[in-house]
């Protein structure tokens, strides 16, 4: 009888412990925490991209003034010196800086006339803030860096959302007659080359004090 | 010792003979030219038998024999022919999958076989399948598609959008470009949105079924050109082709007929040409002993509308 019992115990202890040992209890929060760690986040990569890439190069621009009439005389000169493009194909970014007058404002952009282009028009965009200008101008990301190409085109998303937070508001306030120096990227084709209409999506904006 | 001469001779006799065959072998398979597969998605669609037949075409013209292999938009039909084209002896595959995630499998089963696989247009969802891919920046292409929709659009209407096959990358790419833009308009009302696997009899059917459930939709944005036409035949059979605005992409020769004649208002013009004429010569480099290849290489996607389609033919630019 008591060999019955002692059975009967070690095998009810067994079963316990291989039960125990088979289910698991996790706060679900912690368990999609762990998940969302694994998974790309566009957001931080591009605040960490416009912090420690973008902002620091700017120096890099190119000046607006020397650049238009540079595509305008040797534009193959000026597209293999200045500009960046991920892969194969017509569709190029510059990263430019220049200053300008405002001319007008419209719903969607700013003119501005520059003084060193004989006061040629440059639209600063304000509306259509969309596409992979700003993330390919610099040439400082990879896509061969990203396993996925959904990831590579959200962080264009996510760079895009920074400027119409941090960037538009500096452009709230301008007014018709104002100078501003900017620095934006610019997309040019290199094959159907206009230079009639340059729209610069802005990174940095600067109204200057009046003379 | 006269057996021990016996068996010396023997032995030299049989090495040389193993030797003479074994150069025999070698040049016999020297002087055969590499054979490269192409192995396409469908060639149900114009613009993929483009793709393939420029695959083909440049591969030739580059010393190789060459043969193309239709998957039906079919994984399965596409493992036999990786099976076939691997147990065939080809040497590469140009590979335009039928499945982002669904092909892996093919491309790694011919990279254990020691065969490179270079991807067209479409992308398996795996950085260490395929030697490279070179594909569409599709995303871009219909960021571009998305702004000139809402300018069309003024900023207001009722829309509908005929997805791709929805196992493709490129469906999605292009679905959230032009989502990316369309979506920051409250203006714009998205009232249906359904696959039609990039076919146009299929595009044609659930066209005609989202006219009965919205009459009254302003416009229709396509994932492909096949899918446009499709989309614009139903409605034309209905008599809206004057009213609903319809998008495509694609580049294809009848959608850039119809955009010169004011039946679609635009299109986005991928390169077949480029993507497929790239991987030929990337098949090429490989056998000439490079390595270092970019892992994906995206092809820029230019927007044509009626403004000006008139640099554009079917499939590329006009000077190309």
């Amino acid at each position: 009888m008591r060999k019955k019992i002692t059975r009967y115990l070690i095998t009810i202890a067994v079963l316990l412990l291989v039960a125990y040992n088979s289910v698991y209890f996790k706060k679900l929060d912690e368990v999609k925490a762990a998940q969302a760690a694994l998974t790309f986040n566009a957001a931080s990569y591009a605040q960490k991209f416009w912090e420690t890439k973008l902002m620091p190069g700017l120096g890099k621009a190119v000046e607006v003034d020397s650049l238009i009439p540079m595509l305008a005389a040797t534009p193959v000169k000026a597209f293999d010196n200045y500009s960046h493009a991920l892969g194969i194909g017509n569709i190029r970014y510059f990263l430019v800086h220049g200053t300008g007058k405002v001319t007008s404002i419209d719903a969607d952009d700013i003119s501005l006339s520059i003084t060193g282009l004989n006061n040629q028009p440059i639209k600063i965009a304000t509306e259509y803030i969309f596409g992979n200008a700003v993330r390919d101008a610099t040439g400082l990301i990879n896509i061969n860096d990203f396993s996925n190409t959904m990831d590579f085109n959200n962080v264009s998303a996510e760079i895009n959302k920074i400027i119409r937070a941090k960037v538009l508001p500096l452009l709230k306030n301008v007014k018709v007659g104002n100078s501003i120096a900017f620095t934006g990227a610019v997309e040019l084709n290199k094959e159907h080359l206009s230079l009639a209409q340059v729209e610069i999506i802005p990174v940095a904006i600067n109204i200057l004090p009046q003379k | 010792m006269k057996f021990l001469f016996a068996i010396l001779r023997t032995t030299t006799y049989t090495m040389l003979l193993a030797l003479l065959l074994s150069g025999c072998k070698s040049n016999t398979t020297s002087s055969k030219p590499k054979k490269v597969a192409v192995i396409v998605s469908t060639l149900n669609n114009p613009w993929f038998v483009v793709l393939a037949q420029t695959a083909a075409a440049q591969a030739q013209a580059l010393g190789y024999e060459t043969k193309i292999f239709d998957s039906q938009n079919n994984t399965a039909t596409e493992t036999d022919n990786f099976e076939n084209a691997i147990s065939a002896g080809y040497n590469a595959i140009l590979f335009n999958p039928t499945d982002a995630d669904g092909s892996v499998a093919n491309a790694l089963e011919a990279k254990a076989a020691g065969v490179p696989v270079f991807c067209m247009d479409r992308e398996v969802n795996s950085v260490n399948a395929a030697t490279s891919q070179i594909l569409s920046d599709n995303y871009s292409g219909c960021v571009s598609i998305g702004k000139y929709f809402v300018e069309k659009m003024n900023r207001q209407g009722k829309y509908a959008e005929i997805l791709g096959l929805v196992g493709d990358n490129n469906t999605w790419n292009r679905s959230k470009g032009f989502h990316s833009v369309v979506d920051f308009y409250p203006g714009l009302t998205m009232v249906a949105q359904q696959s039609a696997d990039f076919d146009r009899n299929k595009a044609m059917e659930v066209m005609e079924s989202i006219l009965q459930a919205h009459p009254d939709i302003n416009a229709v944005f396509c994932g492909n050109d096949a899918m446009a036409a499709g989309a614009y035949q139903a409605l034309a059979a209905a008599g809206k082709a004057d009213n609903i605005k319809v998008f495509g992409f694609d580049g294809a020769e009848d959608v850039i007929e119809s955009i010169q004649s004011k039946k679609i208002v635009a299109t986005g013009m991928q390169f077949p040409k480029v993507m497929a004429k790239t991987a030929a010569i990337y098949a090429d480099e490989y056998f000439k002993g490079k390595r270092d290849f970019p892992k994906k290489m995206p092809v820029a996607v230019e927007l044509v509308t009626q403004e000006n389609v008139s640099e554009y033919t079917g499939y590329g630019k006009k000077d190309q």
